[in-house]
């Protein structure tokens, strides 16, 4: 089991140990237990979300967030945005509109421009 | 000739950064939601500067700065949507994600409320997603007035706005208080992301935005069994009783209704219609429901309860 595998497993029996507190209640069927059942069912799901949220946690982390932020950021994300997160971290879109992307790309197109010999203004330089 | 190809390629970024046009509408709050506060954002910060000015519509001031670890991933150079969504939930506000059309965007504004979207401003293949907030839409000359990057009034023919949209699935969500379901919303739908939210509010909070459900959606099942357990939880027994069966008047098979209505009329000293209505939930269930232990306990309970010889008293019946 290396590093990050042990951490995923402890964090996931926290948040395991956190969730099953909650669905404890027996005679009356709570709003978020029917929720729960309604979405999912059983505890095998439960165990599948606690391991998302370590696993995203620990994504984000080595997506350079702070530790202390991706524990809070794993733990806000609903059971649904957990799982989608979790499987495509690396694709989803990433809203940034960087400034530099737009400066790349015009740099890019003058620099064709200027091998294609259409412009010339890198003469003087 | 080098002068005509710059100009050529500054248009060409100009494309893609979204042309404005500076048409000198003028500022209307018939048609633009003026008060919508503008973050500035830095750069890759459109993430945290969006999320800033919905919030800040919605009663919350935060700054972007105070919002960038939360929803930044620098790996990315971006945010993600869902994780917007999150840290909206974490500063006590309820998000909703819209139907992916524009009618629904059109919506919100209506009522009031700016609306959050992804936008791919990229150009030649390239990627370049986005997030702005949508504040006003002038009808008239088909315009979208957004709170966007550095420009705190940007003015988009529709259509351009559309387009850049479409890329993210036309993606838009409002940021709502608790007890302000969004104008969009469904009453199951602000239930569920009412208890997505719940963890980071208070109880009463969540009970409120339950009671502002129920005065806007006052038969859907899922706003009338929430309300139902509210007031089951603040011993307010009369009152869950009369939601439960509320709701299973509407939906006589609500298994889990119909446990809850067992369990309040046990608590009420109802005994024996407790054990009938805990027996009509369980022959409700589906198989291998989750909601086999606690109906089951619920039977034990009930029928314990009648068989030490326990009495209805005179006002179960009354309903």
């Amino acid at each position: 089991m290396d590093f990050r595998q042990l951490i995923v497993t402890v964090t996931a029996a926290c948040f395991l140990a956190l969730g099953l507190q909650s669905t404890a209640s027996a005679a009356l069927i709570g709003t978020p237990d029917y929720l729960a059942a309604e979405a999912r069912a059983g505890h095998l799901a439960e165990i599948d979300a606690a391991l998302s949220r370590a696993d995203v946690q620990a994504q984000l982390v080595a997506l350079g967030v702070d530790p202390a932020d991706a524990a809070t950021r794993a733990a806000a994300l609903s059971d649904a945005e957990l799982a989608e997160v979790a499987a495509q971290m690396q694709t989803l879109p990433a809203g940034g509109d960087s400034f530099l992307a737009v400066v790349g790309i015009v740099f890019v197109v003058l620099i064709i421009l200027e091998l294609t010999g259409v412009t010339d203004i890198f003469k003087k330089i | 000739m080098a002068v005509a190809a710059l100009a050529a390629v500054l248009t060409l970024a100009g494309l893609a950064a979204c042309t404005s046009l500076d048409r000198r509408v003028p500022e209307d709050p018939a048609r633009e939601l003026t008060g919508v506060p503008f973050f500035p954002q830095t750069i890759h910060q459109c993430g945290p500067a969006a999320l800033a000015t919905v919030l800040g519509a919605s009663g919350l001031y935060v700054t972007p700065a105070e919002l960038v670890p939360l929803v930044y991933l620098p790996g990315r150079r971006g945010s993600l949507q869902a994780e917007l969504l999150a840290a909206a939930r974490g500063k006590g506000r309820v998000p909703w994600v819209l139907a992916p059309e524009f009618g629904a965007v059109q919506a919100e504004l209506a009522a009031g409320t700016p609306v959050l979207v992804l936008q791919d401003l990229g150009a030649l293949g390239i990627r370049r997603w986005h997030f702005a907030v949508v504040i006003g839409h002038e009808p008239a000359d088909d315009l979208v007035i957004l709170r966007s990057g550095t420009q705190r009034r940007l003015i988009l023919r529709r259509t351009d706005f559309l387009r850049t949209w479409r890329a993210g699935g036309n993606w838009a969500a409002v940021i709502t208080p608790p007890d302000r379901p969004a104008a969009t919303a469904t009453g199951g739908g602000f239930v569920r992301a009412l208890a997505d939210a719940a963890r980071h509010l208070p109880p009463e909070a969540v009970a409120a935005g339950h009671a502002a459900a129920l005065e806007r959606w006052p038969t859907d099942p899922l706003v009338l069994l929430a309300n139902g357990n509210d007031a089951y939880a603040e011993r307010r027994l009369a009152d869950a009783i009369g939601l439960y069966r509320r709701l299973l008047a509407g939906d006589p098979g609500h298994a889990a209704g119909r446990n809850n209505l067992a369990s309040a009329l046990l608590d009420s000293g109802c005994p024996r219609i407790a054990v009938q209505e805990a027996r009509q939930a369980l022959a409700a269930l589906p198989p291998g429901s989750p909601l086999a232990v606690p109906v089951r306990d619920t039977v034990a309970r009930t029928e314990a309860a009648a068989g030490d010889g326990g009495d209805d008293a005179s006002a179960c019946r009354a309903e």
